[in-house]
Parts: structure tokens; C-alpha cells; sequence
């Protein structure tokens, strides 16, 4: 589920990448002065220092990121991250059976209703039809032969009406057990967020590793006290929220 | 005791399958039925009151499917009970380890009406023989 490189660990393969694109970053200046200039292009005295600044900003970032991938693997994070980086995929995954399950479960509850609907249309419209037939007989304005038929016509209407509500009944019940989804994508869910409190927690400690060491103290006092998240912790998951909202805040995110 | 006098308790965390088994229990003809959000809970009502059949969840917090039988088949009082398995674990692991610890039965989520009477049946059938 996930490429070749991260599945190897750090590392060569890393470093590899990691210079082949401080490689790059270093040699976009020459890279940018062999391509043709437009010679409509009209040159502000201001440009050159735009390069400079362009190259300035790439080793600066280059640099940064080579500090982050040393320290992280000088405090064993980078397998952790790697590791929260790996659930992603089930993540993905079980989110696609949620929205599988929730779908199927819309397609039985609606194609019960569009039945049930039909279902009750039509006893509606019998019912109507022979109460029509009640208003002519009450008003005597039905003849024998006429009310023979009407009294046949009743007695299936209440054959069928049973038939009919047994079968609307048994469209219920398929609704009713549509609703099962909720369970099944219930565990689910629970299982993605425990996923994302650990990617979170994850990226708390990279977040931590790269904060300069005055400014730990604080951090730590707010992350690192009392032991690992405990289950508790784990599902009050507005709490861990606010903390990751103002961890972030006293870094100046 | 005729079977439709039959005591169940339908034990699950989610209060939606407990109703949905209910519903399903009562359309087949079983209309009296209790329920436990857990398998503690159910075990504390097992020991309180009296009832004829379990049909219970695996998976569930403070006490699972698999403790909650196992802490029935132990119970002088309770090793007779029928319990019945209904959850979402499809693994088959699982399904041989509730055959070994003494379930009556295994339904995998999801199921259908026509599934559960089924297997009711049997066992109901099992206990009145």
C-alpha cells in the first residue's frame, strides 16, 4: 500500500532523495540562465535580487529540512511518523467501506419506500373508489346487480389490503434493518479516530522536536506529563483538540 | 414454558442493533426481551433476574461477547443458557474459538430477518426437545 522507499525505512533511500533535490535547488540558478529569454521581456532593476532571495529561500528550506530529518532520526521519530504515516492507506480504506455501507443502506431504505409507496397509492386509490360505491348504495342509487359487484369488489380489496399491509410490513423491516449500518460503521469510525489520535499525537512529538529548546519547557508541561494517552484521553477527543489549538498557538502557527 | 414465553436479553453497544434485534425478535414471535449495553451489564442482569436465551455483540467495551460467555459457561446457574452470537467479526479464528468456548450460534452482521429466526429456531427447537 505504500511506495518502495518508505516501506525500506530511512534512510539511504531518503537521504538519496533528500540530496537529489537539494541537488536541484542548488543548481536552479544555472538551470534558470540557460533558458531562452523572451526578448520582449522587458528587465526591472529589482530581478536580480528576486534570485538571489529565490535561492536564499531554497537552501534556507533545504537546510531546515535536513536539521528536521537528522534530529528526527537522532530521536527515533522518524519511525514513528513513519509508522502513523503507514495507517493512512487503512484509513483510506475504511473510510471507503463507510461510504460503501452508508450507500447501500440509502439504496434498501429507498428502494423500500419507492415500494411501500406504490403499495399505498393503490390501496388509497381502491379505498376511494369503493367508498364512492358506499356514498351511491346509501343513496339507494345503486341497482342489484350493480351492488353484487360492489360487494365482490370489497371483498378483494380486503383479501389484498392483508396481503398488501404484510408486504409493507415486510418493507419495513427492511428498512428497519438498513439501519444497521450504524453499528457496522460505528466500530469503524472508532477505529479511524483512535488512527487519527495517534497520527496526531505522531506529529505533536515532530512538532515538539523541531520547537527550539527554550520554548520546550511550556510544550512539554502541556504534552509530556502523566503517561502515554490513556483510553480516557483518547476519546475525549474535543480536550486533545483544544490542547493541539494551543500548543499550536504558544508556537505562533 | 411455551417458546413464545421465552426471556431474551440482546446484549450490544449500539443502541440502534439492540433495537433492531428486538424488533426482529418480536416480529418472529419472541416479544419479550430485555437489554445490556455491555457484556458487565448483561452479566449483572444474568444474575439478577432470570432469562431463557442471550443473544450478544463480540465486540464491546468494559466486558466482550467472548468474556460475557465465557463468564455464563462457568456460572453453575448460567452454563445451560443459549447464547447467541451475532457480530461483525467474520473472522473465522473467531468463529472457531465461540464453537470451542460454547456459543449456540454465530450470525454474522449483516443479517437478515429470515437468518436469525433460522438459527432461533434450531436452538429454541434444541431447548424444548
Amino acid at each position: 500500500m505504500q511506495p518502495e522507499n518508505l516501506k525500506s525505512g530511512d534512510s539511504e533511500d531518503l537521504e538519496a532523495l533528500f540530496d537529489s533535490i537539494a541537488a536541484e535547488s542548488s543548481q536552479k540558478p544555472a538551470i534558470a540562465a540557460n533558458i531562452d529569454i523572451e526578448p520582449e521581456k522587458v528587465f526591472q532593476p529589482g530581478d536580480e535580487a528576486i534570485d538571489d532571495e529565490d535561492h536564499d529561500v531554497f537552501h534556507r528550506i533545504g537546510g531546515l529540512t535536513r536539521s528536521l530529518h537528522d534530529a528526527l532520526r537522532e530521536l527515533g521519530y522518524d519511525k514513528a511518523v513513519e509508522g502513523a504515516v503507514d495507517s493512512l492507506p487503512d484509513a483510506r480504506a475504511r473510510l471507503a467501506y463507510i461510504a460503501n455501507l452508508t450507500g447501500q443502506a440509502a439504496e434498501k431504505v429507498l428502494a423500500a419506500v419507492e415500494v411501500s409507496q406504490n403499495l399505498q397509492d393503490q390501496i388509497y386509490a381502491r379505498a376511494k373508489s369503493l367508498d364512492m360505491e358506499f356514498d351511491r348504495l346509501f343513496a339507494q342509487e345503486m341497482d342489484v346487480s350493480e351492488f353484487r359487484s360492489h360487494v365482490l369488489t370489497t371483498h378483494q380489496f380486503l383479501k389484498d389490503l392483508q396481503k398488501d399491509s404484510m408486504q409493507t410490513n415486510s418493507q419495513l423491516t427492511e428498512i428497519m434493518l438498513a439501519q444497521d449500518f450504524h453499528d457496522l460503521t460505528g466500530q469503524v469510525v472508532n477505529r479511524i479516530a483512535t488512527m487519527a489520535q495517534n497520527l496526531e499525537d505522531q506529529l505533536v512529538k515532530l512538532l515538539l522536536a523541531a520547537t527550539p529548546k527554550e520554548r520546550r519547557p511550556a510544550v512539554d508541561e502541556m504534552w509530556l506529563s502523566g503517561p502515554a494517552v490513556s483510553t480516557e484521553g483518547r476519546t475525549d477527543i474535543c480536550v486533545d483538540q483544544n490542547q493541539v489549538d494551543d500548543l499550536l498557538e504558544s508556537l505562533g502557527f | 414454558m411455551s417458546p413464545d414465553q421465552i426471556k431474551f436479553l440482546v446484549v450490544d453497544d449500539f443502541s440502534t442493533m439492540r433495537r433492531i434485534v428486538k424488533n426482529l425478535l418480536k416480529e418472529i414471535g419472541y416479544s419479550n426481551s430485555d437489554e445490556a449495553e455491555d457484556g458487565a451489564v448483561a452479566l449483572g442482569k444474568l444474575k439478577a433476574q432470570t432469562y431463557n436465551f442471550v443473544v450478544s455483540d463480540l465486540n464491546m467495551p468494559n466486558m466482550s461477547g467472548f468474556e460475557l460467555l465465557a463468564n455464563i459457561r462457568a456460572d453453575p446457574k448460567l452454563k445451560h443458557l443459549p447464547v447467541l452470537l451475532v457480530t461483525a467479526e467474520a473472522k473465522k479464528e473467531d468463529i472457531i474459538t465461540a464453537a470451542q468456548m460454547g456459543a449456540s450460534g454465530y450470525i454474522v452482521k449483516p443479517f437478515t430477518k429470515a437468518t436469525l429466526e433460522e438459527k432461533l429456531n434450531k436452538i429454541i427447537a434444541k431447548m424444548f426437545a
